[in-house]
Order: C-alpha cells, then structure tokens, then sequence
C-alpha cells in the first residue's frame, strides 16, 4: 500500500497544474506571438481578478480551431494577426458590435463596428548580414540568381499577416504579383509554417533572407543580438493589422469588453508596443519604425473572401502545400 | 481452459464497468471517425450524402501520392532499421561487447528523446552553416532535407526496437544448436544460414513491422522536416486537414480511416508472425549460454557501435544543448555567446515551469489509470472465464495499431458535438483520455504476462483459507505483478510526458504541455527557449525513470 500513497502524493503534489476552470473566466484564441498574449492575461488578470483561458497558435490553426467548435464554441475573445478573418466572420454574422471608449485613439482604417486593431504589424525582408550577399532592396532582388536557394517565406495558410501580404501584392501587382512568385519559386523559395520557423535557418546562415516576415519577430530577434537586417522593401509593403473581436456566443460579454478595453488602455498599449507591434492607438510612444515612417502598397478594402481562398489556393498549388 | 479457471468470475456488474469505460476510452473515438467519413454532414445532426467524402478524396489527385509516400517512408525506415538493427543486434546477443550495458542505455535514449526534438536537433546540427559546418567545416543540409533525410532521422530513432529484439532473441538461443551443425560438418557460413537466422528470423520481421508501423505514424519528425524537405505524409496531412484554415473534417476522417487501416494490416501480420515464433530451443533444463569472446574483433566492434550510438544518440543531444546554451543562433559557437537565459525564460514568466508540472500531471495521471484498467482488463481476460474476454482482449490491444493522429482525431469528432450533456473537450480531461486511450495497450501486456506465470493454485489457495476475491487480489494478485505493472507504467509516464500530435489537437485553452510549449517556440518564438525546455524535459523524466527502475529492482529483490 505504501507505494499507492507515495503515487497519490505524486499526483496531488503536481496537479496544482491542472487547477478546474473558474466559472466567468474569459476564453481568449490568440495568433501568436506567444508572449504577448501571456503577458496581456497576466495584466488584465492583476487588473480586474478575472481569469483569462489563452489558446495560442497561428491564425490558420486559430480559425481551423473556431471551425470545428461552429456548434459548440468555447472562445469568447479572439485576436487573429490577419484583418481579413475578421471581416470574414462579420459577414457571417458571428461577431458582437463593441466601440470601446478607449478606441477614439485609433485611426478610423484600423477600426470597425465590431473589431478593432490590437496592434499592427509591417510586412518585411529579413536578411542576414553575414550572409556574404548583396543587401536585397526590394521584393523582387529574391529572385535574383544571387538568391538561388537562399529564401524562405511564411506559409500564409498559418500566419495571417503573411496572408495579408500575399493579398497585398495581388491587388497592387496583379499578374505581375503571378509572376514575381512564380519567379521565388523557380528561384527555389521554400514555404515554411508560421515565422519563426522560416526565420530559424536565416538566423543561422542556411538561407540568407525570409520574404514577407513580420516585423516584430525580426526586431525580437534582432534586440536579443541577432546579426540580421530588417529591410522594408522600396516598392512599398503592407501593414497587417491584428484584428480583436467579441464572439455573439460569449457568455461572459462583459468581461470579454473589459478585456478588449484593458488591450487599448495605455497601459495594454505599452505592452502591445514592447512586443515590438506598432501600437493601434496613435498616442502611444514606440521605438521602431511606426507608420508614417513606411511606403505602402495600396490595400483595398474590397479584397473579397473568394479572391482569398483563390489566391490561396494558387500559392499552395504553386509552392506544393497540402 | 482449465477446469482450475472457474474459481475466479468477475461480479457482472464491475464487468460492464470495466466494458463501459473501454468503450468510452477505445471503442467511441474509432466510431466517430468512421460515421464522419461515412456522412460529412454528421456534425451538423444529418445524414445525408453518405460515402460521398470518400470519392472525393479518393479521386483528389493529392491522395494517392500520399498513400504511397506513406507506404514507401515506413517500408525504407522499415528496412533501414533492419540493416542497422541486426548486425548490431546479433554482436550484442552472441558475442562479449565491451561496454555492451553502455550501449544499450545510448540506445535507450529513443524512449527519453522526443522524436520531434532530435529532428530540430539534427535540423540545427546538419543544415548549411549549423553546428557541424561550423566545427568541421561541411553540411549535410541537401542530405538532410530531402525524402531520404527524413527516413534517416525517424531511422535513427526507432531502429533500437531491431536492436534488442534481435540481441534478446539471440542471447535466449545462443550458439548452441550452430555448434552442433558445425560439429556435423556444415561450414560456418552454412550453418549460420541455415540455423541461427531461421530461429531469430521471426523476431527480426516482426520488430521490422513494428519501426514500420512507428515510422507510418510518426508526426514529429515529418512536420518538423517534412516541409524544408518537401515530403508529405498522411499522418501530417490529416492534421493539416484538420487544423489549418479552412478545415477539411470528412476529408482528415477519410485519410484518418486510410492510415489506421495500414497500420492495423501491420501490426495483425507482426502477431502473426509472433505467434508462429514458438521453435523449440529448449529441450528441457535450461543451458547457459555464454556469449563468445571476440578477440581481435574487439576494436572494430567497438569502434561500430561508437559510431551508431555517437550517430543515434549523442549527436541530436549535442545540438539540443547548444542551441539551450548560446544566445543567438547567428553568433554560432564560442565561448563568448555562452547564456544561460532560456533557462531563465522558462522560470521567469511561469509558462515553461507551468506547462513541465502539466505535463508531469497528466503523465502521473495516465500511468495511474492505464495501470489500474489494464491490471484489471489482464486479469479478466488471462484468470477468469467472464463472457466476451476476447472483445476486452481486442479492445485494450486496439490502440497499439491506432496512430496517434486518429486518436486525436476521433475524441475531437466525439466530444466536440452538441449533444452530449457532459464532455471532457476543452478541459485537460481530453488529454487524459487521449493519452490513456494511446498507452493503455502497455500495462495489459506487462500484465498479462506476469499474471500468465502465476499458478492458479495460488488463486485456489487463498479462497480455500477463506480470503474473499478483493482480498485475493490486494494480497496476491496485485504484490505479484506488481514490478511488470509498474515498470509499464513508467514505459506509459515517459511517452506521456512528451506526447506531441494529440496534444496539438487536443489542449484545451490555457492548458500547455511541454510537447507544445517546444513545439510553438520552434514555430513562432525563440528556439532556444525551447531547446532548453526540450534539456529540462529529457533530465527530469530521465532521472524519474532511473529512481523508479531503481526502485523496482529493489521491489523485485526484497532482500
């Protein structure tokens, strides 16, 4: 027997992992980066005494979750990285209208009736300069012969901001947008899941540049003493703002408005901007480059859900995904 | 069946206890997939269009290649481990390997090493300018990245299960009956052919059968390889199916439905094969056999398994801890770019300490209930005559062809429907299922074969002195099996602790295990973070599976 309570103590000395859910906890789906969404529940936690669920992947795996949940849905929070979710599950009529107060700070294009920009993010070429390269200007010096087999780029089925990227150039470029890819991929470009993981080689010198990363996980790696370059192309980039919204299925509408305005307080703000995002609001200080300081390509607001799942399809058929 | 059996009957109603909670945990998740691929509408409450997922992704003119990349990954592992496996394996088991109990703790190391963590570690050891460039100068990144790295690397890490299966064959059999041959005139050479690879020719096919089972269910190393090297598997693509926008249900349960039928071809082949191993060795008294002594052969022997083990075992590890220890991947190493920060990280912000006490948890709660059901599942199916014993028989030993990927599949189709007034989806109990459902096959097993050894007399006895079944069972049932349950149970702590594709399907939000704290640090955040998780994670379980081996050798000896 005495081997049963040495078992029991066991588990009851380590279950304090696995504490039961209190009952008006907030269920937040997040798109990474991790350590933001952490820290925004810890804040908002110390703040206000509610619990905060955090469920955190990339965009893809975010929605795929909030699919297959359609009949039985958990989240009463979500904060996707691709602004094009969001307009797509207002059509569908899944979303509650919430106009925080804190949101007059935020520019008009960054906001709507029932999601609001948490940060924002810029699309980039990360480079390592150690590479022996040249320094790339511009989206299409990836397809130069000087970058055969040295370019990596986010899997836009994963991260939402690549998505919007991918989206971007469509509009602006058109079939010069076809065959820019086809280019990178005749070039040898590999697709690779979410950022950091097309990131990791280009830290360690097995490809040279990443096309399409976003930003801030370039600037994380770059402030912990990476040898890279962030480089915004001259042709012009495009910004993906992070879209919060609140679910009509919630059962805790309150909390969840709490939430969304704790995220645009100031002090939520500081946060968003010390994860290197730019902050939504525009009265928030921030060390890196904010969006005055970049060209963009033009982003319509007409970008229809078909055009998406269209352009999505070709990549993956382009670049053999799936 | 023995007339002694009818003793011992198991009270109806803890029978259909023990059949319910079987059910629940094995039989309900296969039936989910099953009725989602038969009628893609299921979720909605319909079932209209039955059958009419299956022509369509059937005739997807991806499918095919996937069935057949799947089928040609595991035949190449399959045979790869074989190559290895065998010589190595027939060197331990008949000759004196210097260092030789070394060596099979280096090869041990498999079931320590996540596969998924030794595939980031060859990814930062091999690839253009990884740790290996950088101290001898050369990459094997082309290698690495290509159809035949990712069968090395998942090679590596099963090849072992030849390994020992064919060293424990050998060592049983010994040279005893190719001496004879030899002494009646047959040529070294013959009589090796003729009668030492016929005896162990059983166990080599059937360990072959099961690396080729590992290998078709395996998740890790082809997510974390499979893309840079542009390989898909069906194991990879039904969870890409199912949890990247825009998701793809019927279609997941389809291929689902595919890979389960392969590995379920394998591993009834693989029994059959064992139960066709019975040659008699043995004429009667037992014969030492003593391994030979290896003479000259010494050094190459051991420069051999040097190289296997340094290869397998020692270099993934190698870049694991480096990548732990360095700040900044673009720094490489030197001595300048030593850190101890991720370490820091997983203690500063709680979520890596957090997501280690989850992961023991779950583990300690996974042994506890795979070694409660399986002792009792053994028992009704090895002591007693109970009605339907060959279906609990079939039940607990299911889900050791079932892969991971399916399970995980199955319990989200299951408790992820309205209907149910009550449901373990979205809270850590999915987990404990999902686990115990994987490794319950385990302490059956174990079990079952200690139970086998133990004399029905005993049973007799105890009840003739008046002891009642639950007494029978505390006092002689439960102290003599006890070192075979608990040494499946540690087997089940360590798998469950690392656990990676059911565990990305399945966590609930707010719960983390260590599997996914390293396999999103990977994905989007700081691969150092996660190579240190990946070292606290291997010394912890590790050094919790040496005190317990430990401690059961003590419990076998008592003196």
């Amino acid at each position: 027997m005495k081997r049963f309570s040495i078992l029991l103590f066991l588990t009851m000395s380590l279950s304090f992992g696995l504490a039961a859910p209190q009952a008006n906890a907030l269920t937040v789906y997040t798109a990474g980066p991790g350590s933001l969404g952490k820290k925004l529940a810890l804040g908002f936690e110390k703040k206000t005494g509610i619990k905060v669920d955090l469920f955190q992947a990339t965009t893809g795996k975010v929605m795929a979750r909030l699919e297959a949940e359609a009949d039985n849905p958990h989240a009463d929070v979500l904060i996707s990285a691709s602004w094009d979710t969001a307009r797509d599950l207002d059509k569908r009529g899944w979303l509650l209208n919430y106009e925080s107060p804190n949101a007059v700070h935020v520019p008009a294009a960054f906001k709507a009736p029932s999601y609001v920009a948490q940060g924002l993010s810029a699309l980039c070429i990360v480079w390592n300069a150690r590479s022996g390269l040249p320094e790339p200007h511009d989206w299409r010096d990836l397809a130069a012969p000087a970058y055969r087999n040295q370019v990596t780029m986010p899997d836009p089925a994963l991260s939402g901001a690549t998505l919007d990227l991918l989206l971007g150039l469509q509009t602006r470029l058109g079939k010069q947008a076809d065959a820019l890819f086809d280019n990178l991929h005749r070039n040898g470009m590999v697709v690779l899941g979410p950022n950091a993981q097309a990131l990791n080689p280009v830290l360690q010198g097995a490809k040279a540049a990443v096309f399409g990363a976003v930003d801030y996980v370039a600037y994380g790696a770059l402030t912990s003493g990476e040898s890279i370059k962030v480089i915004f192309p001259s042709s012009g980039t495009v910004v993906a703002p992070r879209p919060m919204m609140i679910l009509k299925t919630s059962h805790v509408q309150n909390e969840a408005r709490a939430f969304i305005d704790y995220v645009l307080s100031p002090q939520g703000q500081k946060i968003v901007a010390d994860a290197w995002l730019m902050p939504a609001r525009d009265d928030i200080a921030s060390d890196r480059p904010l969006l005055k300081d970049m060209k963009l390509l033009p982003q319509e607001g007409t970008t229809a859900t078909v055009m998406h799942a269209d352009v999505l399809k070709r990549f993956s058929a382009l670049f053999g995904q799936h | 069946m023995t007339s002694s059996k009818s003793g011992a009957r198991m009270h109806p109603a803890a029978l259909s206890a023990l059949f319910l909670a079987l059910a629940l945990l094995v039989a309900l998740p296969i039936a989910f997939v099953a009725l989602q691929a038969i009628f893609p509408d299921i979720n909605l409450g319909s079932f209209a269009h039955p059958f009419s997922s299956f022509s369509r992704s059937l005739n997807h003119d991806t499918t095919l290649p996937l069935l057949f990349n799947t089928l040609r990954f595991g035949t190449l592992v399959a045979l790869a481990s074989v190559l290895i496996g065998v010589p190595l394996g027939a060197l331990r088991g008949l000759f004196r390997v210097p260092l030789a109990r070394v060596w099979d703790l280096l090869f041990l190391a498999p079931f320590l090493i996540p596969p998924y963590l030794a595939a980031l570690g060859w990814m930062l050891l091999l690839q253009p300018h990884g740790y290996l460039e950088q101290l001898v100068g050369v990459n094997l990144g082309h290698f690495l990245f290509s159809f035949q790295g990712v069968v090395a690397a998942m090679t590596l890490n099963v090849f072992p299960i030849v390994y020992f299966s064919v060293s424990r064959a050998l060592a049983a059999v010994g040279l005893r009956l190719t001496d004879v041959a030899r002494i009646f005139g047959a040529g070294p050479w013959r009589s090796v052919m003729r009668i030492t690879l016929p005896l162990v020719l059983p166990a080599i096919a059937a360990s072959a059968l099961l690396t080729f089972t590992m290998a078709i269910e395996e998740f890790g190393i082809p997510a974390a390889l499979g893309p840079r090297a542009g390989v898909a598997l069906l194991a990879t693509s039904i969870e890409q199916r199912f949890s990247d926008w825009p998701i793809d249900l019927s279609g997941a349960a389809v291929l689902s439905l595919l890979l389960a039928l392969l590995a379920l071809t394998a591993f009834f082949l693989q029994h059959w094969l064992l139960a066709k191993r019975n040659f008699e060795t043995h004429a009667g008294k037992p014969v030492a056999t003593t391994p030979r002594e290896l003479g000259a052969w010494r050094w190459p022997v051991l420069v051999l398994f040097f190289i296997i083990a340094t290869t397998a075992t020692l270099a993934p590890l190698f870049a694991i801890a480096v990548t732990a220890f360095t700040r900044t991947l673009s720094g490489g190493i030197n001595g300048t770019n030593l850190t101890l920060n991720h370490f820091r990280t997983l203690w500063a912000d709680g979520e890596g300490i957090g997501a280690l006490s989850t992961s023991l948890s779950l583990a300690t709660g996974t042994a506890l209930i795979t070694g409660a059901l399986g002792l009792l599942s053994a028992w009704v199916i090895v002591k007693t005559r109970s009605r339907g014993r060959s279906l609990l028989d079939a039940l607990t030993l299911m889900p050791h062809a079932l892969p991971g990927v399916v399970v995980g599949v199955g319990l989200i189709l299951t408790w992820n429907q309205s209907f149910w007034p009550l449901t373990p989806y979205n809270t850590w109990g999915i987990l404990l299922l999902a686990y115990s459902c994987l490794l319950l096959p385990y302490p059956v097993r174990y079990a079952s074969a200690a139970l086998r050894q133990i004399s029905d007399n005993l049973e007799a006895a105890a009840r003739v002195h008046g002891a009642s079944a639950s007494q029978v069972m505390r006092r002689i049932i439960v102290p003599l099996t006890a070192p075979a349950l608990i040494s499946s149970m540690l087997i089940v702590f360590a798998i469950a602790s690392r656990e990676l594709v059911n565990s990305l399907l399945l966590a609930p939000s707010g719960v983390q295990t260590v599997s996914i704290y390293i396999w999103q640090q990977f994905e989007q955040g700081s691969i150092g973070d996660g190579m240190a998780m990946g070292i606290v994670t291997v010394l912890s379980s590790g050094s919790l599976l040496a005190i317990s081996a430990h401690w059961t050798r003590r419990f076998n000896h008592p003196m």
